[in-house]
């Protein structure tokens, strides 16, 4: 056997790890080798001085009052109870709840944010606007928060109008869409493609979804 | 069948002081022992062991009540032991003579330890070379000396305790060891 596995097997014999037959292993190699064998009794006896001495040290201290006395320990005792802060009242509050249930108040804050800028995407924009084809937008007059479609103007494509009435006195080929408005329509008008009014926030959100959904698919 | 101590903490952590200093009473002398073996002086032992309590105490909601109080309570005191021991000025040896204080070493400048002259006479010549070599002893190595041979841990315990590997223990163990063999090879 060559000497540093000697050397690691008394290792593990003094952490009381060496199987028994690597005991015998090791006692046939010190038997040839004094210099493990001096090595062992020297790491056998470093262990039992260490132990000893880290032990030792500290009751001979307290036994002959010089280091630490039962005074010493009450002393550190009252100390560290004085340290202390008051009994703290623990009603489960608030800030408990949100430490125990992250997910929760992650998906919470979320819906928040969202709520708060959907509601104020939704306020803004007071102003007219008025979406369309070029050409189809030069037939139309506006007039104030007025959209009108003149009598005998044919509109080819979709017409959508946002915060502003539509007064359709002539014919709509595409869809019409009103947001936030209303819509007069005279008895010459005539609207080919489909006709909506939104007015709610719900059915703007449904509108905006949709719209982007179709955007994609085509 | 929970623990005493893990009994005590609910206990604290409803607000009973009472419990709590049963808790101190516990582990004070231990945690002051092994704080004192580590650092090598009395008033920063016992100030490790007060901080000790206060962040036991802070976070008493936190404990894992799976977890052995005492690896818990080991682990937050060996922590605030080798911040002190990193904190303090490297490559200055206790050993050296500084030239102007002609005769003194390192040992007679550390303040606040109340040892007498009289109880370090009282000391052996062997155990003073051991506390010697241990205060030489580099802190990884200490740090699993000062569990193993004054606590009295397992492999295993210290592992917990220091949360690393039973095989990272053992290499420093064998290792701080060695080291102390090689100081103290004198008087073997």
């Amino acid at each position: 056997m060559e000497c540093n596995v000697a050397i690691v097997m008394i290792h593990d014999y003094l952490d009381d790890e060496l199987p028994r037959e690597d005991k015998i292993k090791l006692k046939e190699h010190m038997k040839i080798c004094p210099s493990c064998e001096k090595r062992f009794e020297q790491l056998q006896r470093t262990e039992a001085f260490t132990h000893t001495a880290m032990i030792s040290g500290l009751s001979e201290s307290r036994g002959d009052g010089k280091g630490r006395s039962v005074q010493a320990v009450a002393a550190l005792t009252s100390r560290i109870m004085q340290q202390m802060p008051p009994a703290r009242k623990r009603k489960p509050g608030f800030v408990d709840w949100v430490r125990r249930h992250p997910g929760l108040t992650a998906a919470a804050v979320f819906l928040l944010v969202m709520l708060t800028s959907f509601f104020v995407m939704w306020d803004q924009g007071t102003e007219l606007i008025v979406k369309g084809a070029g050409e189809d937008l030069q037939r139309i007059i506006i007039d104030g928060d007025t959209v009108i479609v003149p009598p005998g103007v044919q509109i080819h494509g979709d017409l959508t109008i946002e915060n502003g009435t539509a007064d359709i006195q002539g014919e709509v080929m595409g869809n019409l869409t009103v947001i936030d408005g209303s819509l007069k329509m005279a008895s010459t008008a005539k609207i080919i493609g489909e006709n909506r009014e939104i007015n709610q926030a719900l059915d703007w959100l449904w509108y905006k979804v949709s719209k982007t959904v179709s955007g994609l698919a085509y | 069948m929970i623990s005493i101590e893990a009994h005590l903490a609910r206990l604290s952590l409803k607000g009973d002081q009472q419990a709590f200093a049963e808790i101190v009473s516990l582990y004070q002398e231990k945690l002051y022992h092994m704080a004192y073996r580590m650092l090598g002086n009395r008033q920063e032992a016992e100030d490790v062991v007060q901080d000790t309590f206060l962040r036991i105490h802070k976070n008493l909601d936190r404990y894992d009540e799976k977890l052995k109080f005492s690896t818990w309570i080991y682990r937050i005191a060996t922590n605030l032991c080798i911040d002190r021991l990193r904190k303090r000025k490297p490559s200055y040896s206790l050993d050296a003579q500084p030239t102007d204080h002609e005769g003194l070493d390192g040992y007679s400048m550390i303040p606040s330890d109340n040892r007498t002259p009289e109880s370090e006479v009282l000391l052996s010549e062997t155990q003073q070379i051991i506390h010697q070599a241990m205060a030489t002893l580099p802190v990884k190595y200490k740090t699993v000396m000062v569990l193993r041979y004054l606590q009295e841990m397992s492999l295993q315990e210290i592992g917990d305790v220091l949360g690393m590997p039973v095989t990272t223990v053992k290499t420093r163990v064998h290792r701080g060891r060695e080291f102390l063999r090689k100081k103290l090879e004198r008087v073997l």
